[in-house]
């Protein structure tokens, strides 16, 4: 477990649970991103739509992001998102001056709020990486300016969901698998010769299996890392030996991964996505599974049905 | 930034060179040119010209030669060419000059407008060709179907051309002699060939008779390679018997009788004797690659060998009888049409001003001036931008060509490998295109190595334009060093070399032997000498070396066109040819001796047919031990075109797949220009973020297409997810279309020129500035009346204000912006309905935007397709080498280097490698062993868990990376939708035409199809409700649409205080009855009533009977 990356399995439950937790953390937590871009002075090379559509694909640091409101439904500021309860406002000045090419970065983006910056995908505890301020470290780039080219914004980040755009996505990966079961037909895989279980073992793609240096027996090594592909069993069909092995999919094991983009933490994100799970679940009872109720929830209830 | 060193881009600026290198000749032949100031051209919407000026010189009456400069206007300049200010910029140079960095050049900027010349296929020249041809019959009475056919270009003394060309025919006829043919001032002309025989040159009747049977020898009669017939003593006695009985006996006799014949036809010899005329008309029209009269007499000698026809016919439409016609040569004729036009009318000018004028003074500049400018110089220069600009010829003579239309076209920068297959393009010609044989769209074996088999488009041009293969090179004027060919030098040391060998070389009165004793051979199309047969295969093979060698006088580029005797085949020959604008391409000539150094030899369409080429596969290609190769092809990919050469195995796939996609390449939407942000293109088609294919082939390098990339490595799962992926729909993913995949813009230039609309008088007072008192638009216009930069427009908003004062005095005016371009950037980003295509033919529209989490997901990394293609596209389409891309770029990707996917690679390796290592392993093991070490399955399948349910699908699906490319067909410019709208005048049914808010027809097929469905009321509220419904006052007394009309009603009805007057009953009168009984409203279409108008007009009248129910 990373920040970014988590590894867990989950047990009784069936797939469709596991399922709705990997739909709504990539669909549904919710994280923040720029919504809105006002250009002041854009003399770049990319034009006004590709610039806002860069911006709007940065991660950032969205902790704050299940508390915030929706600027469709804050009351605040009627929705314009404008206000500081839906919406972070950042700014962007940029201006080449020397013959060097100057990369304007995420870095560059100055955030109204400081709970709301960028993501930082500098690794401190990373020693390859230096620690001073060199290129590594500015961040992701918006563009390139040349001399006297310059870049002057207004963006505003809103909340939002990666239903409605992949930006608002915080997972990058979400999948689950089943866990397998493998049992090894140790009768069988006796009958074999050494060369012949070493072939069988390269079988497979992935390292799954190995040989015991002392036993020479084929021992599994990593389960997990088996995926599904049926080519160990259709190499030991080849060799006559139907039967050497059996995997069995656990029904109601999964193993779950989860890489976030940054604007939220993996742990968290899962957890976000549990809670979130929750308030639709809330949202079906309350409903009282009347038909009706649909148009109560919209979109929602809609959703539930399976959209 | 990396350093472009100008060699990157040499392979690239090698496939133009044709265009450029016969322009340069062009503007080298000794005209005067001078460059003035070059603009920004394609901005300014003008041309890119530079001053043409020339010394015309006067002479008369003998007295001294007066040179005077006439500016002769502004003539366009190609680009890159020698007068082009970028011929020498680097690729850094050229970025700073606002150009692209790959800039090649070769085209003309006319108005702003990029006009490519369009190469075309002309006849061999200089080649004489024996045809059959129906429409020979019906010349005249006793003509028969064949002809010996050459097609002359005219050349000087000094061995100098300027391209015209001149076509001869020799006709045969029934009686056994035959005509000359040829063309003066529209008009063909038939000569007896002994009478132009004996006007060449001083001769008797026994010498033309002994060269004329040379070619036959009784000995010989069925010996392989013997030509001709007892028949031919007879026929040389019909040919000289025709000339006694017009009793023409000697050279004079018939140079009287043709002098005679032309003095009306040809104009400014009309007072000049009979004598000059023939030799004028000699020497003009009858074979004018040949300046000699001697050469063209030995000539016509052996075009007559032809005769007897026992050898085959040539056939007109193989590449091997043909040439190239480039635009330096065509602008050459043109010019020198014009030039001499211009002078004629200037000679008649002074002509007609001294008839009238005795005090003008011919040596006086100034009247003689005076007298010129009355005919404007400036014409010829427009003259020629008229035609690149249109690509018509405006002339009366025809100037020996086929067709008068279609010489340029617009070169587009949709993307880059389309404007490259504008230079790489040769058409058939426009003659062609409409007549119902297939025959010249055949793909002969003759253009093997020359014309791409695979880069043609299909339909209607199908077969007539074709493109170049990327090995394939065109001659031209100036050797491998840049300096112009010395062709008086070049032939002069060719006939010392075969002289050397052993040929007998022609000299008048010298009697040669025929074949297959001896073989004649032509250089360039002048007789010049035999050689017997039994030492030309040496002599080839000399030559062959010669030409290789780079110390020779030989010219690497010659053509040694060698026909072997055979039985029953071509016109056995040795025919060589030096002149410039013929297809060449390299080959390995494996017969010489390594140690020699260079092997690569040019070879031409026409020696090819002749030779022994294998292909470098290990093979022996089926040949027979008598005849080893002695060439090598290069490599196999050398006979296809740049653009069929980048789609990566293209062998696995099935050819018509490798078309398609030919095509559809060329309409990518794509990174079309790096100098986006300079350029006022009409439209431009951009794709956001190209990405560059990891599966390439080795021309992707070599052609530096990075450049200029066309698509994106898309995750294409083969399956049939939802259902919106039947019939070739694909389903894009959402969440990969929001992060920016296939995102694109159209710029737009909109050129509003104040000057040009709007009536004269008020045009000086019109400029670019916006209301004050309106201030409706000021949000949307500035103050100069124009849009502010970067502003969002929405359709049907302002985007431009014209002022229009009066006030001002016109003068200051003059001053004030009259011509503006506004660009508009469209964004395009994929919606439903757009079209996308993987490098292999296999197009689709986007049916879906599918959501990320109902894709399908792969276990193991978590991946999602980006995109989804239904399976059924595969096994109909055999496109194999779309599965293998999808394999290796996986495979690649997950190396992180790029896979080499070079069609036929696989071929030449095995035979590299010998056969000891015969049993190499399948392309497909290859890859997948690749796969295999990364730890994927090595076919490519992945098990995938459906996105919807979690569950896993049953079947393991085929998942990789494609390079897809987005095509410019996007439903945006395409949907057509109406509920009411604009409707014709006359009929009063909806317009056609999306562009005017029209309707789709709904035609007949439909009409079928509704009635099949019984859809009646479906049916009538198409074609009447929705179409021209219309309500009609008919008569019934006397049954007439027409003579019904409203009674005007004076107003009985008041006023009633406060409410609004009620509205008068109709009365309708029927004019004819005087009266408003019988009339009755039938729902009747609108055109029912055009209809009856018409019929009236002539004189029919329409009755209707109307009743009540059936």
């Amino acid at each position: 477990m990373k920040d970014d990356y988590l590894k867990f399995e989950l047990r009784e439950t069936d797939a469709s649970v596991a399922n709705a937790l990997r739909r709504v953390m990539i669909a549904e937590v919710p994280t923040i991103a720029i919504d809105l871009v006002e250009i002041e002075v854009n003399s770049s090379v990319l034009n006004d739509e590709f610039i806002a559509h860069r911006l709007g694909l940065i991660p950032l640091t969205s902790e704050r992001a299940m508390e915030m409101r929706f600027s469709r439904d804050c009351d605040a500021c009627d929705g314009d998102g404008q206000c500081e309860y839906c919406s972070v406002e950042f700014h962007l000045r940029a201006k080449c001056v020397t013959d060097q090419t100057l990369d304007v970065t995420s870095k560059d983006l100055y955030s109204s709020d400081h709970a709301v910056i960028p993501v930082d995908f500098s690794d401190p505890s990373d020693p390859n990486e230096p620690s001073d301020n060199t290129e590594t470290q500015r961040g992701v780039i918006i563009v390139k300016l040349r001399r006297g080219q310059e870049l002057r914004l207004r963006a505003i980040a809103r909340k939002g969901i990666g239903k409605d755009h992949a930006k608002w996505s915080p997972a990058a990966t979400v999948t689950f698998m089943y866990e397998p079961e493998i049992h090894i037909n140790e009768d069988l895989m006796e009958t074999l010769t050494l060369e012949e279980k070493l072939s069988w073992i390269e079988s497979s793609p992935t390292r799954v299996f190995d040989i015991d240096k002392v036993t020479q027996q084929v021992v599994v090594v990593d389960p997990e890392a088996y995926t599904y592909d049926d080519e160990v069993i259709k190499k030991a069909e080849a060799m006559g030996k139907r039967g050497l092995i059996d995997i069995r999919a656990k029904e109601d094991s999964f193993i779950f991964t989860v890489e976030s983009t940054g604007a939220v933490k993996a742990s968290q994100l899962f957890l976000n996505a549990i809670e979130i799970l929750k308030q639709k679940l809330d949202a079906v009872r309350l409903s009282d599974d009347t038909v009706e109720a649909d148009d109560q929830f919209g979109e929602l209830g809609v959703h539930m049905r399976g959209g | 930034m990396e350093k472009k060193n100008s060699g990157e881009f040499k392979e690239l600026e090698e496939l133009v060179w044709h265009h450029i290198d016969s322009f340069d000749y062009m503007v080298d032949r000794g005209l005067e040119i001078m460059l003035d100031n070059i603009k920004p051209c394609r901005q300014a919407k003008v041309s890119y010209t530079g001053k043409f000026e020339a010394d015309v010189c006067f002479q008369y009456d003998g007295r001294p030669v007066i040179r005077e400069k006439y500016n002769l206007g502004q003539f366009p300049i190609m680009l890159k060419s020698k007068l082009c200010y970028l011929r020498s910029a680097d690729p850094q140079q050229l970025v700073s000059l606002k150009e692209e960095a790959s800039e090649v050049g070769g085209y003309f900027i006319l108005n702003g407008i990029e006009r490519v010349f369009r190469c075309l296929i002309m006849p061999k020249q200089n080649y004489p060709m024996s045809m059959t041809r129906g429409s020979y019959r019906e010349r005249r009475e006793g003509y028969t179907d064949k002809a010996v056919v050459i097609r002359c270009v005219r050349e000087y003394q000094s061995s100098l051309t300027d391209h015209s060309s001149v076509t001869v025919r020799l006709y045969y006829l029934r009686n056994g002699s035959a005509r000359v043919g040829f063309w003066v001032r529209g008009r063909e002309y038939l000569l007896p060939v002994g009478i132009v025989l004996k006007a060449l040159v001083e001769t008797t009747d026994r010498e033309i008779y002994e060269n004329l049977t040379c070619y036959y020898d009784e000995k010989y009669e069925k010996v392989k390679g013997a030509v001709g017939s007892q028949l031919l003593g007879e026929r040389a006695k019909i040919i000289l018997d025709e000339v006694r009985v017009a009793s023409l006996f000697t050279q004079d006799d018939c140079l009287q009788h043709i002098g005679e014949h032309f003095q009306p036809v040809v104009d400014e010899l009309e007072n000049k004797t009979p004598y000059t005329v023939a030799h004028a008309v000699l020497k003009d029209y009858v074979f004018v690659h040949l300046p000699n009269f001697h050469d063209k007499f030995s000539l016509l000698i052996n075009f007559s060998r032809f005769v007897d026809q026992t050898s085959a016919l040539d056939n007109p439409d193989s590449l091997q009888n043909q040439d190239i016609l480039l635009p330096g040569h065509l602008i050459t004729i043109y010019l020198k049409e014009k030039l001499e036009e211009w002078l004629r009318k200037a000679k008649s000018l002074i002509q007609d001003e001294l008839a009238k004028n005795n005090t003008f003074n011919f040596l006086a500049v100034g009247d003689v001036r005076k007298v010129m400018d009355k005919n404007s110089s400036v014409s010829i220069s427009t003259a020629v931008e008229s035609m690149l600009r249109s690509g018509r010829l405006a002339t009366q003579t025809g100037l020996d060509l086929q067709q008068r239309a279609g010489y340029t076209v617009q070169a587009e920068r949709l993307n880059y490998l389309r404007f490259l297959s504008f230079f790489r393009a040769v058409h058939r010609g426009a003659s062609f295109a409409g007549g119902r044989t297939t025959s010249v769209r055949k793909l002969l074996p003759e253009s093997w190595g020359f014309l791409c088999p695979v880069h043609t488009p299909d339909g209607e041009p199908c077969g007539l334009l074709n493109h170049m293969t990327c090995s394939c090179r065109v001659t031209s004027y100036f050797d491998s060093q840049g300096a112009v060919k010395d062709f008086f030098d070049i032939r002069k040391s060719i006939l010392g070399v075969l002289t050397s060998l052993g040929m007998i070389a022609s000299l008048p009165k010298l009697v040669h032997a025929g074949p297959p004793k001896s073989l004649s051979v032509l250089l360039d199309g002048r007789v010049i000498g035999s050689l017997p047969s039994s030492k030309i295969e040496k002599v080839v093979a000399h030559l062959r070396r010669l030409k290789v060698s780079a110390t020779s006088a030989i010219p690497d580029d010659m053509e040694v066109g060698y026909v072997p005797l055979s039985i029953g085949g071509a016109y056995p020959g040795l025919y060589i040819s030096t002149y410039p604008s013929r297809f060449i391409r390299p080959v390995r000539n494996i017969s010489i001796p390594s140690e020699e150094g260079q092997d690569i030899e040019l070879i031409g369409p026409f020696e090819q047919v002749f030779m022994e080429i294998k292909c470098p596969d290990g093979g022996n290609g089926g040949r027979s031990d008598a005849f080893p190769a002695t060439h090598e092809e290069i490599h196999p990919t050398n006979m296809i075109s740049v653009v069929a050469n980048l789609t990566p195995w293209s062998d696995h796939n099935q050819s018509p797949r490798n078309m398609y996609q030919c095509q559809m390449a060329k309409q990518t939407m794509a990174f079309s220009l790096q100098s986006l942000c300079f350029r006022a293109d009409q439209k431009i088609y951009h794709l956001q973020t190209p990405q560059t294919p990891i599966v390439r082939t080795g021309a992707y390098t070599k052609y530096s297409i990075d450049e200029h990339p066309t698509g994106t490595n898309a995750i294409v799962a083969v399956l049939a997810y939802t259902g919106y992926d039947m019939e070739d729909a694909m389903i894009l993913n959402k969440s990969s279309v929001d992060r920016g995949m296939f995102h694109g813009q159209i710029y737009q230039t909109e050129t509003i020129d104040l000057s040009d609309e709007g009536s004269k008088s008020d045009r000086s007072h019109r400029r670019f500035r916006r209301s004050n008192t309106d201030r409706s638009s000021h949000s949307l216009i500035d103050s100069d009346g124009l849009p502010y930069v970067g502003q969002i427009i929405q359709p049907n908003e302002p985007y431009c204000s014209i002022y229009n004062d009066i006030t001002n005095s016109s003068k200051a005016n003059k001053n004030h912006l009259q011509k503006v371009n506004i660009r508009f950037r469209h964004p395009r980003n994929p919606i439903i309905g757009d079209k996308f295509s993987s490098r292999h033919g296999q197009k689709g529209v986007c049916s879906q935007l599918w959501p990320d989490i109902d894709m399908p997901f792969s276990g193991v990394t978590g991946m999602r397709p980006d995109l989804i293609i239904n399976p059924h596209a595969f096994p109909s389409r055999m496109t194999i080498a779309m599965l293998l891309e999808s394999l290796a770029a996986k495979g690649g990707s997950l190396n992180g280097n790029f896979v080499d996917a070079t069609p036929f690679a696989s071929t030449v390796r095995a035979a590299n490698a010998g056969e000891a290592n015969s049993e190499s392993e399948s392309l497909v093991d290859e890859l997948g062993k690749m796969l295999k070490c990364n730890g994927f399955n090595h076919h490519g399948v992945e098990v995938l868990y459906s996105g919807v349910y979690g569950t896993e699908l049953t079947c393991e699906i085929f998942i990789g990376p494609v390079y897809y490319q987005r095509l410019r067909h996007m439903v945006s410019d395409k949907f057509q939708v109406r509920s009411t709208g604009p409707v014709d005048q006359i009929t009063r049914q909806p317009i056609k035409g999306r562009k005017r808010g029209g309707g789709i027809r709904f035609g007949e097929m439909e009409r079928d199809s509704m009635l099949a469905h019984g859809a009646a009321y479906l049916l009538h509220d198409r074609l009447h409700t929705c179409s021209d419904y219309h309500i009609a006052d008919v008569c019934s007394i006397c049954g007439s649409i027409l003579t019904t009309h409203f009674q005007p009603q004076r107003r009985i009805v008041r006023d009633i205080g406060g409410l609004p007057p009620v509205k008068a009953p109709k009365k309708v009168v029927c004019h004819a009855c005087q009266t408003s009984k019988g009339i009755e409203t039938v729902a009747m279409p609108y055109v029912f009533r055009y209809l009856a108008a018409e019929l009236a007009a002539m004189n029919i009248k329409m009755t209707l009977h109307l009743n009540d129910g059936a």
